[in-house]
């Protein structure tokens, strides 16, 4: 095999990116939206992706993780990652001093088909933090709005204090551009002037034409459940269906078998997959 | 391809010769019964008639625990130089460890490569030799009982002298290195090569079916024979371990007492373990062991054929041979078969 | 934790084995304490602080007379982390082998009529009485194990210690498999590993010092043991040693695949 393989690359994809902590902006208990610089101006200018896409995240010494990114391409520099505390490398990255060392790797994964998008309305259909990956897709849509037709984004959390990006969406109802409906379960506050209720009800307050438009959904299982189903009873085709699915990661490309579903890795093949995908997956959904 | 002859009263006279390529390893005795590809000093020690080793040779290339780098704080990270320091020989790799290799060559390449991986396995050689089939080995079943590629030389043991097939240029250096040892081809070692072919398909005694076995499960994928298997399975590991072709790994960091540096490890892991795969938060995709024997078999079976076109079982026999509940991959595809039918 | 940790290394009933193991960290002894401000060690040193707040509490040995409850529940409530050291301390370890028989009846046995001069209770491993944030097994602990633990504590998280087999560093390690090739009593499959096999590796089967793994198939284990001619109770026996106090170790009250 020697001179088959004559191994000269010195690319190693393991290794993470020096980079920084800049600013880092809490959001609700236990989120904060961390905002990351590469150290190299090269890295910084360089680095690109795709909405929907993931960074693997080092907190050195405690170990690495996927994210995907919240912020836009379209405004290059800084990378915002929108992080739940929750586990090990969440906790220390929570612990982490203004301005601490981070490595990132990336960016994985195949993003949202921007291509297909293009020309098309778009729905995004958010719960939790589901919203982390299509506030990217949103600012990207925002961006470059000439190339989108309707935007129309359907946000659903449980409560007022538990909303993602609140202030930066409550601006985005008035914007006329951009049909922004924001819900909540309950609301014990009374301050709350959008809707109240799950985030199917929202379907009732939008006219959505399934032929000329994809559908992004991102959030916890049992919203897709009942957002899927809304779908399919609007005529939506399977293959306009995009969704972002969560599992174990280690390496980010498609090497240490974790993220495995059924003959797919979601690193490589996914995160995002459009539901026709996702049914013929067996453990998908 | 280049075809000679090695006769084999010369046999021990090159393998001494193959010292000047890197360090031999091939397989030796350990235990009672059992085999390992080690270090030998010359041919004395090779066990010629092993039929499998424990482990199989990815643990050259792809070793079961290995530093990917060191941290340390404001000096970055820094990759072992052991990584591309050594040549090493490998004699005596049988035609399914040559596919097994084959196919981590598929999985380690691709659109990322895996550097370790395959800076170790372009300073190593590799040199076949076929076998005789025991009661554990359904290679022809897997399609993997002949190999064309992968090596730089392979052996046939054709009676009294070795039919050599020479796959590289490096396998061509080793070749000339020791010249006078080597003879062209007769026609009666093409006879015998044909007459050891014929008598080598006939002794095996394990057969599976497995061309359409992707569609099949699919079709089972409800089978009562996954809940059997995963109240047996010890979720031990070992039939991870063992695999020619499981790659799977996880990543973790281990730091000193200073609190800033360290190093970043991988070691092999196994889809049978709890925690394969739980993400942060407690979520387990695969909780229960039936699924996660389920999935195993997939992956192997139908899943690696979707992506890279071909199941990724060799049919090496090493996960039955070292199953401690004596867990039996032909039974189960057998089972999964005969559910099929009725 | 900015400044040093304030630490606290203590043991209940027990052999004090594990606590051996951290004074026999030789060549990385003078940086832990060199990392940590150690208030009380009561077997290395005396005058310690025994009322100040800990960050961390180290403890090995089993709960088995009444004052190693008194102690640990007074050590929980000083200290922040309480890490359970060794398989006494985890498990219950051997002195909790013989729990199914009465503790009069075993008190009787071992010491005839001395043994009414102190009271025992059933040996329990620590967190049948307080909350335990990590579990460092083995009997004796290994070395590097706890000095990880150490550098990850010190660091602000919890190591992430092995939650798979023996089998699998005994297969990592490449030693034959003493189930298959010599039919001895290994408990390999169900206990945790992080030995990397070491009684294997002298061809010595797994008594299971370690105590089980997650999730242990016990079940199939004993099916696989009395396949190979041991009694039931060989195999309670050797079960029971290290990890009597285990509820999943218990031959009697088994479930066929659990968990399956």
């Amino acid at each position: 095999m020697s001179d088959a393989h004559n191994y000269t690359s010195d690319e190693n994809p393991y290794l993470p990116k020096p980079a920084r902590i800049i600013r880092t902006l809490p959001q609700i208990l236990d989120h904060q939206l961390f905002q990351i610089r590469f150290e190299k101006e090269e890295m910084i200018n360089n680095f690109t992706y795709r909405p929907g896409q993931f960074v693997m995240l080092s907190v050195i010494g405690t170990g690495e993780a996927p994210f995907s990114i919240s912020s836009s391409p379209t405004r290059p520099g800084i990378i915002e990652l929108c992080v739940r505390r929750i586990g090990h490398v969440t906790n220390a990255l929570f612990k982490l001093p203004p301005n601490a060392p981070v490595g990132i790797r990336g960016p994985y994964g195949n993003g949202f088909p921007l291509d297909k998008l293009e020309g098309n309305n778009l729905l995004l259909v958010a719960g939790g933090l589901g919203m982390a990956p299509l506030r990217s897709l949103l600012r990207y849509a925002l961006d470059n709005r000439s190339k989108f037709k309707d935007v129309i984004l359907m946000y659903g959390a449980r409560n007022p204090d538990d909303m993602l990006f609140k202030y930066e969406l409550l601006e985005l109802i008035e914007q006329p551009d951009v049909k922004c409906l924001l819900t909540v379960d309950t609301d014990n506050s009374g301050m709350w002037k959008a809707h109240v209720g799950v985030v199917t009800t929202l379907f009732d307050h939008a006219e959505i034409d399934p032929n000329n438009t994809y559908a992004a959904i991102c959030g916890p299982e049992i919203m897709f459940k009942y957002v899927l189903e809304e779908l399919l009873k609007r005529n939506f085709s399977k293959n306009r269906i995009l969704m972002s699915l969560e599992r174990n990661m280690q390496c980010g490309v498609g090497k240490c078998g974790h993220c495995m579903v059924g003959y797919k890795y979601t690193c490589l093949d996914g995160p995002i997959f459009n539901y026709w995908d996702a049914i013929n997956l067996p453990e998908m959904v | 391809m280049k075809i000679i002859t090695l006769p084999k009263e010369n046999f021990a006279e090159f393998v001494g010769h193959l010292c000047s390529f890197g360090e031999i390893h091939a397989p030796i005795k350990r235990g009672d019964r059992s085999f390992v590809f080690a270090p030998v000093k010359d041919a004395s020690e090779i066990e010629l008639d092993c039929v499998r080793t424990i482990l199989p040779l990815k643990k050259y290339f792809f070793r079961p625990m290995e530093v990917m780098f060191n941290f340390c704080a404001g000096e970055g990270y820094e990759i072992p130089s052991e990584v591309t320091d050594k040549r090493i020989v490998v004699f005596g790799a049988h035609p399914c460890d040559i596919h097994g290799l084959n196919i981590l060559d598929m999985v380690f390449n691709g659109r990322y490569v895996d550097t370790y991986y395959l800076a170790r396995k372009s300073k190593a050689a590799i040199i076949g030799l076929d076998c005789i089939p025991d009661d554990l080995c359904f290679c022809r079943s897997t399609r993997t009982d002949f190999v064309d590629t992968g090596f730089d030389l392979f052996l046939s043991d054709i009676g009294d002298k070795y039919l050599v097939r020479v796959g590289t240029s490096l396998g061509d250096d080793m070749v000339r290195a020791a010249e006078s040892l080597f003879y062209e081809v007769q026609k009666e070692d093409r006879d015998a090569y044909k007459r050891k072919s014929i008598e080598r398909r006939e002794s095996f005694k394990t057969e599976i079916q497995l061309q359409d076995l992707p569609g099949i499960m699919d079709l089972e994928y409800e089978s009562q024979v996954w809940q059997d298997v995963g109240e047996t399975c010890l979720s031990c590991g070992t039939c991870s371990m063992v695999c020619p072709t499981c790659y799977c790994y996880s990543v973790f960091d281990e730091l000193d007492l200073d609190g800033s540096s360290g190093r970043r490890k991988r070691r092999w892991d196994c889809c049978l373990f709890k925690d394969y795969a739980l993400v942060a938060g407690g979520h387990n995709f695969r909780a229960k062991r039936s699924s996660r024997v389920k999935n195993r078999y997939f992956h192997k079976q139908r899943g690696f054929v979707s992506l890279y076109g071909r199941p990724s079982c060799v049919g090496c026999g090493r996960c039955k041979a070292q199953c401690p509940s004596g867990i039996d991959i032909v039974d189960v595809i057998t089972k999964l078969r005969s559910e099929t039918r009725v | 934790m900015s400044s040093k940790p304030k630490i606290g290394i203590y043991g209940l009933t027990g052999c004090a084995g594990d606590q051996l193991v951290i004074l026999n960290c030789e060549d990385e002894l003078l940086d832990i304490v060199g990392a940590t401000d150690i208030r009380s060690f009561p077997m290395a040193m005396s005058g310690g602080d025994e009322n100040c707040p800990l960050d961390i509490v180290f403890i090995d040995g089993t709960v088995v007379q009444p004052k190693d409850e008194e102690m640990l529940k007074r050590l929980r409530e000083r200290a922040n982390l309480l890490i359970a050291v060794g398989t006494c301390a985890v498990w219950g370890g051997v002195p909790a082998m013989e729990n199914k028989f009465s503790r009069e009846e075993v008190k009787k046995r071992v010491y005839g009529p001395t043994g009414d001069l102190f009271k025992t209770i059933t040996p329990q491993p620590l967190s049948s009485f307080v909350k335990v944030d990590l579990s460092i097994s083995g009997c004796p602990i290994e070395k590097e194990q706890l000095l990880q633990a150490v550098a990850s504590l010190l660091h602000g998280d919890l190591p992430r210690l092995p939650n798979y087999a023996v089998c699998t560093e005994c297969k990592m390690a490449e030693y034959p498999c003493l189930l298959i090739e010599k039919g001895h009593l290994c408990l390999g499959p169900i206990t945790v590993a992080g030995c990397k096999a070491r009684c294997p590796s002298y061809g010595r089967p797994c008594i299971g010092c370690r105590g089980p793994v997650e999730e242990a198939n016990i079940s199939s284990e004993v099916r696989l043991l009395k396949e190979k001619g041991f009694t039931p109770s060989d195999i309670q026996n050797r079960l029971r040693t290290f990890a009597g106090a285990a509820d999943s170790l218990q031959m009697e009250s088994l479930k066929e695949g659990t968990n399956a």
